[in-house]
């Protein structure tokens, strides 16, 4: 009765825990990407904000990922770590990492997370951003006019 | 409540149709076809970018539209206007070569190579080839136009030689040649013979360089050094990395340099897009791969805004 019972609840909680598996990937896109400091992505806030360390400067890809609500910066562990820059992307939050899938999902490649805002926040300081730099180009062409 | 005369008001109509007329009048006098005064700007407000694309050090044929993404000044780029390869496209190619003191030694050998390159160059290909030389402290003319058919061995060998090495007025002259005659549907490239050590120039390192990547040109530089590298080697590797060109020392050989600088400028690939907004006027470019990550590609390092008239 007991085996019976166990083979019920193992069949019934098996697609449960396929469709968490296949679920737990949520989809983004880069929008943003350069080569930054490694010092965040190698030794956390400790190091970034302490005295200046005498290791060589090396250059961590730093990502901006936009996803439904939440916009990350994200951090490299290496200068060769590159996310594959397609449309859209497959990334979880991991033990405050963030995990992407690459190479057609065989694979994961772990960043560290730099930055958190909310979606809209983000899409708003953008406008703002946008708008100064075009006010400021029309500022100068008008005074390469006159 | 005044009533208006019959007479008065007809009076009224006929001024007010005159008036009308003689604005339309005044209106219509001006010939359309006629320049008006005022002055219309526009800019030009697109990118184009020649690039190559390898895959495990081999040149990849069949890329797509949507194999790769441009870093434009940390944007990432997907949406491009165009994409097409070269091939369709005429090169404006200078070989430029060093005959300063510092190279007299090899000046046999780097003779040879340019003699050879030329000389395998495609025949069939409608590409302008002119050669320069440069020692002293100028920049000398040795062949124009068609020397794929012109140069003979005794031109090189009668340029002048020996004196100081003025490598960086030497690429500011041909590159403000090649940007002088400059067309749409033409590549300026340079191919420089050189060991890198300037000596004697007016113009500096980091102007030269601003000017080439401003020009779109691109620098194939060959390393006569005989020895081991130099900061001359260092120098001719940044210009050839930086404008989207190549980098090789003599000692590769001479027919495997110049079999790869054919096949590479006659395979690379244009794609074009909007210009994006930026706060400086140097836009720092790279291109990365959208799906397979063992892809690699091969750009000028960025390009200077051309809404700004000052570069």
């Amino acid at each position: 009765m007991k085996k019976s019972l166990s083979l019920i609840f193992v069949f019934c909680s098996l697609p449960t825990l396929l469709l968490g598996q296949r679920g737990i990937y949520q989809h983004g896109s880069v929008v943003r990407m350069h080569m930054g400091d490694c010092v965040l992505a190698h030794h956390g806030f400790a190091v970034a904000f302490g005295p200046a360390s005498p290791m060589p400067q090396e250059y961590c890809p730093e990502y901006t990922l936009l996803s439904e609500n939440v916009v990350y910066v994200i951090v490299g562990k290496s200068s060769n770590q590159l996310i594959p820059l397609a449309e859209s992307i497959d990334f979880r939050l991991h033990k405050n990492e963030l995990a992407v899938r690459v190479d057609d999902a065989k694979r994961e490649t772990k960043f560290t997370i730099k930055e958190m805002i909310v979606r809209s926040e983000w899409e708003r300081i953008q406008r703002h951003m946008d708008q100064q730099m075009r006010a400021s180009e029309n500022q100068a062409a008008m005074s390469t006019r006159d | 409540m005044r009533v208006v005369s019959p007479s008065r008001l007809l009076v009224f109509l006929v001024a007010a149709i005159c008036a009308h007329s003689l604005a339309f009048c005044l209106n219509s006098s001006s010939d359309p076809d006629e320049p008006s005064n005022s002055t219309y700007h526009s800019t030009v407000s697109e990118v184009r970018l020649v690039f190559f694309a390898t895959e495990n050090n081999r040149p990849v044929q069949d890329l797509q539209k949507d194999d790769f993404a441009v870093i434009d000044d940390e944007r990432v780029i997907r949406t491009f206007r165009s994409f097409s390869r070269t091939t369709a496209l005429k090169l404006d190619l200078i070989v430029l070569f060093d005959s300063s003191d510092s190279v007299l030694p090899n000046f046999k050998q780097e003779m040879s190579s340019v003699m050879q390159l030329v000389s395998e160059w495609p025949r069939n290909s409608e590409d302008d080839l002119s050669v320069l030389s440069f020692s002293g402290t100028e920049t000398h003319a040795v062949c124009a136009g068609d020397c794929r058919r012109s140069l003979t061995a005794d031109q090189v060998d009668s340029s002048p030689k020996g004196g100081t090495t003025p490598l960086f007025d030497a690429l500011d002259t041909a590159t403000s040649l090649l940007s002088k005659r400059r067309q749409p549907d033409v590549l300026p490239v340079i191919i420089l013979f050189s060991d890198g050590d300037d000596t004697v120039s007016k113009d500096s390192f980091g102007r030269m360089l601003k000017k080439t990547l401003a020009s779109e040109v691109q620098v194939y530089a060959v390393d006569v050094n005989a020895t081991a590298p130099s900061n001359g080697s260092a120098t001719l590797q940044k210009v050839a990395e930086d404008s989207g060109g190549r980098y090789f020392h003599s000692g590769d050989g001479a027919t495997k340099i110049f079999s790869e600088v054919i096949n590479d400028l006659h395979s690379e690939r244009i794609v074009t897009y909007a210009l994006p907004q930026s706060s400086s006027d140097f836009h720092s470019v790279r291109i990365l791969p959208t799906h397979n990550l063992n892809l690699q590609f091969r750009s000028r390092r960025g390009y200077y805004d051309p809404s700004n008239s000052t570069h």
